[in-house]
């Protein structure tokens, strides 16, 4: 048990928020310290490589959310970032027809008319709402939350932008905006478009992530948390970092280093030290103790509290709010090399939109079905997956003429019940590999060669993702993103803006506001709220919109 | 008080429980006004029907959330009789260990302490003071956005929701920030967060969603629960049966001089320079008004007025509100008193609720999604019997069934071999409480939501008409823009469930209707 040198502020957790948050700690002059349990940086934002030749962005997958405001302040593509936006996508049928999503208006247009002509003018319909949805969030990214019940002049200022900027949408859109915010991802398309295949294929970002189905009230809200984000400032675009996600990570991690900043890996927090309701740093794995008088967790609100944080340090209610907090595992990756291309008959050959995501669902009541499976405790029989090849796009994913294909599957339980037990523990090889199987069958409605072109393939359940990266029960979000947790109420009412019962403690994750998705806002505004009250509030941007 | 047989001040459209509500106001303002209503009976969803020589509830059995506002201004159960009896809630267990609950307080039936009982105790009584809260809005119309959320209308309904806001302050910081979570959130987490799962928590969970296409995992039905509960959430069994409560509202409308026309089927409301003139009727019959309040639904409405007098964004709207009846009423005469092991005779008397727990429900809702009945049915069940021996020959008995879930959209319709196969489903999920209560049906009643659409006009044979989804309440109701009570044309109005504050056998949504009318000035000072 060593002692070791004291510091300004520890982040424990090397998540793309953690290392966000201290990128801006170290920029303003703090002496920072980094401790992450695995040999690696990056939480779910992460590269590896697990067969020679290939690498897996084997968490998050794609990157459209990472704040342009950070990318730009921060001067991320200096330290090797490069987003490359897709194109398009695709869901497939059984019977040999797909519905492609084309970036190209025009193509796009006649691919909906190829289905139904009358989706043609709901899709403009549909656009517009969405895009204006995302314009009306857009600036609430990298602001505070408001508390409603505070009468603080901070939070009432933060409540008359948000009062403002409802305002300004005018009584009709504000009453849009209300249904749009509560209504069910389902029920906001079935009052668009007529045709399954096209609703399936939008409704799937409605449900990533989340231990909702497809009609449940709040997923279109959801599917602003895929729409929201930008690649160079085309709202919406998704990209793939080159050489993974992992290279957003590595280029935050490069950022903090230079701004003076320590990472120490392979060594997690066990436990931070609190004394007299202060935080005073914390004791690693190995019994290192690292002493610093602000200490901000990048673990979820759940891991942080009820394992590494003594309970007689916590207000009683504060704990069972925790404890109420619902972060629930409901997606499986997969990762898979393949040895060429695989074969996709149904679509024309050197199709671009195969270069985009890739789907086999057809309807909205498939996916439901899918989410009935889960609240049983089963993976869903016929699931919902997120397919793609970024290989075609970064030669830098897989040796030459080989690629890499990563799905994301929902969905999956991390307490997966088997003779009617519940627990994460009965995911085992056998199981993991019934999955797996589940999956590649339908994959294989795409791509009947799927099985001949595997070379290697990875399948992480909420169970295998919560051991390895530490997020509990392997939620994508820290958190699921309910009415209910979000805003002022995440994660905990009253500790809303990154602050937590104890003094000089903070919380930067995903848990917080504006919640998951590989957005790096909740990392930034927590180091914004952490320096304001050391007073160094100037040295970084407001980002205010 | 009509100027001529066929000249009214104002015309509503369906003798339900809230059209005699609008009615009832407007001509407590001195308005003469005449109700129309489809069919031979007066009452809608709530009046009796004769089963066997029996006086059964026709749809609707018991009585939770009559506005106060309401009964006061019809003097109900004052100068117009309605008497009723409280029934305590009795959460049936097939273990046969059944618990019992009245206002907030949980025990076994045997008497036994329950161990969940404080927590359900504090999370009830959370529940109905948040619910008091909301139900205060029920008494006027939505907030409006007219000119964006800085302007709440009048200094009245500015004041109305001061008064919210002043009660939310009152609650204090905690109990505030607990509202503003749990709002918007799903009932069955807010259950289970607080008791364990179980038959008190399966009730709670099944009241939180009946009626409603919802399962208690969906997010906001801890907002329907709380509308339930939002005058006191007490069972209240109308003694005379669901009739009497019909021919109270309908006494207290022609106490007030309101002609009330039964069998009259309207061909089209007659609209002309934007304005509503009055309505043609099937025999060709005109009746001149200058308001029009419809209790029907919004599609209906729109309809009979033409849709080519609403905008298109009103059309499309409309066309896409949600009503997806998910309830069925069963009715079923015994030749003998029902026998529920572990229940006394006075137990047995209260309002049983057949969802032993809240995964239960929300595995009942399932089918429902794709057309289909639950194979395990929720049920709510009251024998009304046993409080009034009046309703039924001697020696026979009455119990009266909501079941859920069998949805409006049935795979394959509603047809006899459907109904035979919901009775049969019914009866052998009772018959694990009440072992062998088949055998004493002598007659029985079945009605699908198809059937209740049918009978009452109902849209999806809904409960609520519209969807109490929290994209359909307050402001939204039915739909943006079309949430205060004037429904396009110049003097047409909605007054029914379908519009604020929703449903169930209230009366709220037919009196503020019919003051928006008042104030609205279309009936001239």
């Amino acid at each position: 048990m060593g002692q070791h040198d004291k510091y300004d502020a520890i982040v424990a957790g090397a998540g793309h928020n953690g290392l966000t948050t201290a990128c801006y700690l170290a920029k303003a002059g703090l002496k920072t310290l980094v401790v992450e349990k695995n040999d690696w940086i990056g939480g779910a934002t992460v590269s590896r490589s697990l067969i020679d030749g290939w690498t897996y962005s084997n968490c998050s997958y794609v990157c459209s959310l990472l704040r342009r405001e950070i990318v730009r302040d921060l001067e991320l593509p200096r330290f090797g970032l490069q987003v490359i936006p897709y194109e398009g996508g695709a869901s497939f049928t059984r019977d040999g027809n797909y519905f492609a999503y084309l970036s190209d208006h025009d193509a796009l247009r006649r691919e909906i008319a190829r289905h139904n002509p009358r989706d043609v003018d709901a899709y403009a319909r549909f656009s517009q709402t969405v895009i204006r949805q995302c314009r009306f969030i857009r600036p609430f990214l990298l602001r505070n939350a408001p508390d409603p019940t505070s009468m603080n002049p901070r939070d009432l200022s933060e409540l008359l932008f948000l009062i403002k900027r409802a305002h300004g949408l005018g009584a009709k859109e504000l009453g849009e905006t209300l249904r749009f915010w509560t209504m069910s991802i389902g029920d906001f398309l079935d009052e668009h478009f007529e045709t399954d295949l096209i609703k399936a294929h939008i409704a799937g970002s409605g449900i990533i992530g989340t231990g909702l189905g497809v009609y449940s009230p709040g997923t279109a809200y959801v599917l602003l948390h895929h729409y929201m984000g930008d690649v160079d400032g085309a709202i919406g675009a998704w990209g793939f970092a080159r050489g993974g996600m992992g290279a957003i990570s590595n280029a935050l991690g490069a950022a903090f280093e230079e701004a003076g900043g320590t990472i120490i890996k392979g060594a997690g927090v066990e436990r931070f030290i609190v004394k007299n309701g202060k935080v005073g740093g914390v004791t690693l794995e190995n019994g290192d103790v690292y002493r610093a008088p602000i200490v901000a967790s990048n673990m979820d609100v759940k891991r942080t509290f009820l394992k590494h944080v003594d309970r007689a340090d916590l207000p009683g209610d504060f704990t069972k709010a925790v404890e109420r907090f619902k972060i629930r595992g409901s997606s499986a990756k997969m990762n898979i090399a393949l040895d060429r291309l695989p074969e996709f008959p149904a679509a024309p050959k050197g199709a671009t939109f195969l270069r985009g995501d890739l789907h086999c669902s057809t309807s909205l009541n498939e996916l439901e079905r899918a989410y009935d499976d889960w609240k049983e405790g089963r993976w869903s029989s016929d699931p919902y997956f997120d397919m793609l090849i970024p290989s075609q796009i970064d030669p830098t994913m897989a040796p030459p003429g080989k690629h890499m294909m990563t799905v994301f599957v929902q969905y999956a339980p991390y307490d997966l019940a088997v003779d009617g037990v519940r627990s994460g523990q009965n995911w085992t090889d056998a199981t993991r590999k019934a999955l797996a199987d589940c999956v590649l069958d339908k994959i294989a409605v795409a791509c009947p060669d799927i099985r001949d072109r595997m070379v290697h393939a990875e399948v992480r359940t909420p169970w295998d993702i919560e051991q390895e990266v530490g997020l509990t029960e392997g939620n994508i979000f820290q958190g699921e993103l309910t009415f209910d947790q979000l805003l002022f109420n995440r994660p905990v009412p009253g500790y809303a803006q990154y602050d937590t019962p104890i003094d000089g403690m903070y919380i930067v994750g995903s848990s917080t506001h504006p919640g998951g998705g590989v957005m790096a806002a909740p990392g930034a505004n927590a180091a914004r709220e952490i320096l304001r009250k050391i007073g160094k509030g100037k040295s970084m941007p407001s980002f205010a919109a | 008080m009509a100027m001529s047989d066929n000249r009214y001040d104002a015309i509503v459209i369906g003798a339900g429980h809230n059209g005699l509500t609008a009615a009832a106001t407007l001509a407590a303002a001195g308005k003469s006004v005449c109700v129309l209503e489809r069919s031979d009976r007066i009452g809608g969803m709530s009046r009796s029907v004769d089963l066997g020589g029996a006086t059964a509830p026709e749809i609707a059995h018991l009585l939770y959330n009559l506005n106060p506002t309401v009964v006061r201004d019809l003097g109900l159960g004052t100068k117009v009789p309605l008497v009723t009896k409280i029934l305590p809630t009795v959460c049936l267990s097939p273990d046969r260990n059944h618990v019992l609950f009245a206002q907030g307080e949980a025990t076994f039936a045997n008497g036994a302490v329950h161990p969940d009982a404080a927590a359900f105790g504090l999370l009830h009584g959370r529940l109905t003071r948040f619910a008091a809260l909301l139900g205060q809005m029920a008494d006027g119309p939505p907030p409006a956005l007219a000119g964006g959320v800085l302007d709440a209308g009048t200094l009245k309904e500015m004041a109305a929701l001061g008064k919210l806001g002043w009660g939310l302050k009152r609650l204090g910081k905690t109990e505030m920030r607990e509202f503003l979570r749990v709002i918007l959130s799903n009932a069955y987490d807010l259950i289970l967060d607080e008791i364990s799962d179980g038959p008190l928590a399966g009730a709670l969970a099944a009241d939180a969603v009946r009626g409603a296409h919802a399962g208690p995992r969906s997010p906001g039905t801890v907002f329907s629960l709380m509308y339930r509960l939002g005058n006191g959430g007490e069972a209240h069994l109308p003694i005379g049966g669901m009739g009497a409560v019909a021919a109270a509202f309908e006494t207290a409308a022609r106490n007030r001089g309101v002609a009330i026309r039964t069998g009259v089927r309207i061909d089209h409301i007659i609209v002309a320079a934007d304005r509503v003139q009055g309505v043609l009727l099937e025999d060709g019959t005109t009746i001149h008004a200058d308001a029009i309040l419809s209790s029907a639904g919004p599609a209906q409405t729109m309809q009979i007025a033409g849709v080519a007098n609403f905008d298109i964004e009103a059309v499309r709207r409309v066309r896409n509100l949600r009503h997806k009846g998910t309830v069925a009423k069963i009715n079923l005469l015994l030749d003998a008193a029902p026998v529920f092991p572990g229940l006394t005779r006075e137990q047995t008397a209260g309002r049983l609720i057949v969802a032993p727990s809240a995964t239960y429900v929300e595995r009942a809702f399932n089918p429902a999604k794709y057309g289909e009945m639950s194979q395990d049915l929720v049920i709510e069940a009251v024998h009304p019997s046993l409080s009034d021996p009046s309703l039924t020959p001697p020696g026979l008995h009455l119990m009266s069934a909501v079941v859920s879930y069998a949805p409006f959209a049935l795979t394959g319709g509603w047809t006899d071999a459907a109904r035979a196969e919901l009775l049969a489903r019914t009866v052998r999920t009772l018959d694990i409480f009440a072992p062998g209560i088949g055998g004493s049906i002598r007659e029985s009643q079945v009605l699908s939501p198809a059937d209740i659409a049918d009978l009452t006009g109902a849209p999806g044979g809904h409960w609520h008409h519209v969807e109490m989804g929290i994209d359909q309440i307050l402001t939204v109701r039915p739909a943006n823009l079309i949430s205060r009570y004037a429904f396009g044309i110049g003097g047409l109005y909605l007054c029914g469930a379908s519009a604020h504050p929703g449903g169930d056998v209230m009366g709220a949504a037919g009196r503020n209707a019919a003051l928006q009318t008042l104030k609205d000035g279309v009936l001239g000072a």
